[in-house]
């Protein structure tokens, strides 16, 4: 899941970009309000992380201005501001989820997948499509209850592509939701790591459509 | 003093009654005399017209010495003797052989045998040489005196209590505007700002209630100023503790990533250090904004600066930075030697916090005939001007600053410079082209 992280210390800054990457995430940091909105707005990722004392413009005007703009990007905000005042005006101006520093790492991925989970509808921990379940919390993955060891790519490509079932997603779009900046990434990298999918999954669960992306099939909702 | 911490009604109740009662007194002093001279004049004339009487009557016959009886029980008041060529031939029974004064006409007072003062007038016939001589006992004056008096300070008496109590009753009425304004001030907590309203209160203590209100003014600023101080102290200090928590917390999850760790481990120090340097900061400015002014002395500021960077060249050393120091001889200036320290201190180690590895940072302490000024310039990026406005605000950090200031480095040099008053310039250092403070202190007085 790519996130962007909206912070302007750098220390603090630091910390959680390696702490969000260990727990998984891809993140992109930006440190100002600026390119923050303009990031965020541009619709790649699940999720942001928006501190409000940002230089060049307020976080709460990023917040304000983009749900405006009916960009529904997950917003948790991150900040030092804990007056009650403060958290209904952040929490009525349109973020997700309000949390005040410090924060512990954990939780903070916790809530962002709680944030993306409930942006997409969902109510369970987990996304699953035929035989295929994936737990995003413990980055696992199961087919017919059977443990699947995915590399960190593989579980990011099928994990964008569970989270989007029903859609067709096109192959920069996959790239786009999968690498966060300074990443290269090769010609064919998508294709290879399909390939690899379908080898430990089967060949069924992803389908091909030709000349648009990749597409897995919607869940029926469990009774 | 115990008369500063007496009531107010008491004091102005004993004033009123003293007044009142002096009046009274002065008046009733005024009547006595008064009255007693219209008796005695009164009286005179009787007495005067009785021993014309007797004379007459004398003058007709002067047979053998006679004693009047007496008629009333008045008489032994009234004495009378009635002289034929020196023979007495008449007098009252309580009259006696003597005369009773020596003149032989006009008024006297004596003192008779019994010690007791008469009134005596005495009337001459030169025909018959006949005297007469009436006396009336003074005592019955004085007791006419007495029932004026009695009758007119009587009532006064009686009134007394009556107009003090009235006047009692006056005086609280009137100071309740002050006990009023003493229960508001007394129902009012300590977070309560607003003022004390001006509603009906009385002319005379409207200037005390707006004084009191601007008080209160004043002290809200201090503590609004106190409270906001307290709220950037906490906001500021959150982040770098959540930087040193998220780092930890990368250490700790890095696994197998050995860099990774260490870098997590060196942030999560560098994050302690910048908080206490933080917190360092707080408490000096929370000191400068509380303290009474400290006693200036003359201070070598050659000498000081030679110090403090002294103290400072580690730091530089660690970062490839180069300090130089140029300092005339004999630039005293009035300062408190702690507190030109942390001036000091502060300007030297803004110029090597934000300028980059390997900067030069040039210290100069030099002696005009107007004062003395301390230079510091750094080869670092400099300032905007836009920048440079808002230095000294608390918790102003320069935009995209990678360094890590507690940003109230500029509140303790303003706080300082007030202290000393001595005045800063800052600008673009024109031999290294970073950043120029500045700071000019004038001449110190010959002692």
């Amino acid at each position: 899941m790519r996130i962007l992280l909206a912070e302007d210390d750098a220390m603090l800054g630091d910390g959680l970009r390696a702490g969000l990457r260990q727990a998984g995430f891809q993140v992109d940091w930006v440190r100002d309000g600026l390119a923050a909105e303009r990031e965020i707005a541009s619709g790649v990722y699940a999720a942001a992380v928006l501190d409000l004392g940002l230089p060049l413009k307020d976080g709460m005007d990023v917040l304000k201005a983009l749900r405006q703009r009916r960009i529904d990007t997950p917003i948790l905000v991150l900040t030092a501001r804990d007056a009650v005042p403060d958290r209904v005006m952040g929490l009525d101006t349109g973020a997700d989820d309000y949390v005040v520093k410090p924060v512990d790492l954990i939780e903070l991925s916790a809530r962002l997948r709680s944030l993306v989970r409930r942006s997409l509808g969902q109510f369970q921990d987990s996304l699953r499509c035929g035989d295929v379940e994936l737990y995003p919390a413990a980055r696992r993955v199961t087919c017919r209850t059977d443990e699947v060891a995915l590399s960190t790519r593989e579980y990011d490509l099928l994990h964008a592509l569970l989270r989007s079932a029903g859609r067709v997603l096109s192959r920069e779009q996959l790239e786009q939701q999968m690498y966060s900046w300074g990443h290269e990434v090769e010609s064919n990298t998508i294709e290879v790591h399909i390939h690899h999918l379908r080898r430990k999954l089967g060949a069924e669960l992803i389908r091909t459509v030709r000349g648009v992306g990749y597409t897995v099939q919607r869940e029926p909702p469990t009774t | 003093m115990t008369r500063s911490h007496a009531s107010l009604q008491s004091r102005l109740l004993i004033l009123v009654l003293g007044f009142a009662v002096a009046v009274w007194l002065g008046a009733a002093l005024i009547t006595w005399r008064d009255a007693q001279h219209e008796i005695d004049e009164l009286l005179d004339s009787h007495l005067a017209q009785a021993a014309a009487l007797m004379l007459v009557q004398a003058a007709g016959d002067h047979d053998d010495v006679v004693d009047a009886p007496v008629l009333h029980k008045y008489a032994p008041h009234v004495v009378f003797q009635v002289f034929v060529q020196g023979q007495l031939i008449t007098r009252s029974a309580n009259a006696g052989q003597q005369p009773l004064a020596s003149q032989t006409e006009g008024f006297a007072t004596v003192r008779r045998e019994d010690g007791e003062p008469w009134r005596v007038v005495a009337a001459h016939q030169a025909e018959h040489d006949v005297t007469v001589l009436v006396g009336e006992q003074m005592e019955s004056r004085q007791a006419i005196l007495w029932a004026v008096m009695r009758s007119l300070l009587r009532p006064l008496l009686l009134a007394l209590p009556l107009f003090a109590a009235a006047l009692w009753w006056s005086v609280r009425r009137g100071l309740a505007p002050i006990r009023e304004l003493r229960e508001t001030l007394e129902r009012r907590t300590p977070s309560t700002a607003e003022p004390v309203s001006l509603l009906g209160m009385p002319r005379e203590l409207q200037p005390l209630v707006q004084t009191l209100n601007s008080l209160l003014a004043r002290i809200d600023r201090m503590v609004q100023i106190e409270r906001r101080f307290t709220a950037d102290a906490a906001h500021e200090l959150r982040t770098p503790i959540a930087a040193i928590r998220m780092q930890a917390q990368v250490a700790l999850g890095a696994g197998d990533d050995v860099a990774g760790r260490s870098h997590a481990l060196y942030t999560t120090l560098a994050g302690c250090d910048r908080a206490s340097h933080l917190v360092d900061q707080l408490l000096t400015l929370a000191r400068l904004e509380s303290a009474p002014a400290t006693p200036a002395v003359a201070v070598d500021l050659g000498a000081l600066v030679r110090r403090v960077a002294g103290e400072l060249v580690y730091t530089a050393l660690g970062r490839q930075q180069e300090i130089t120091l140029l300092a005339d001889a004999g630039c005293l200036v009035a300062a408190n030697d702690a507190l030109l320290g942390v001036l000091v201190r502060n300007l030297i180690d803004n110029a090597m916090r934000y300028s980059p590895d390997g900067a030069r940072v040039d210290v100069t302490v030099r002696r005009h005939a107007s004062g003395s000024v301390m230079q510091v310039q750094d080869s670092g990026p400099g300032m905007s001007e836009d920048a440079i406005a808002h230095l000294g605000e608390r918790f102003f950090r320069v935009l995209g600053n990678e360094r890590t200031g507690s940003g109230l480095g500029w509140s303790i040099v303003r706080r300082l410079l007030d202290v000393f008053g001595a005045e800063a310039q800052i600008g673009r250092s024109q031999e290294l082209g970073g950043l120029s403070v500045k700071v000019f202190w004038p001449t110190l007085a010959a002692p």
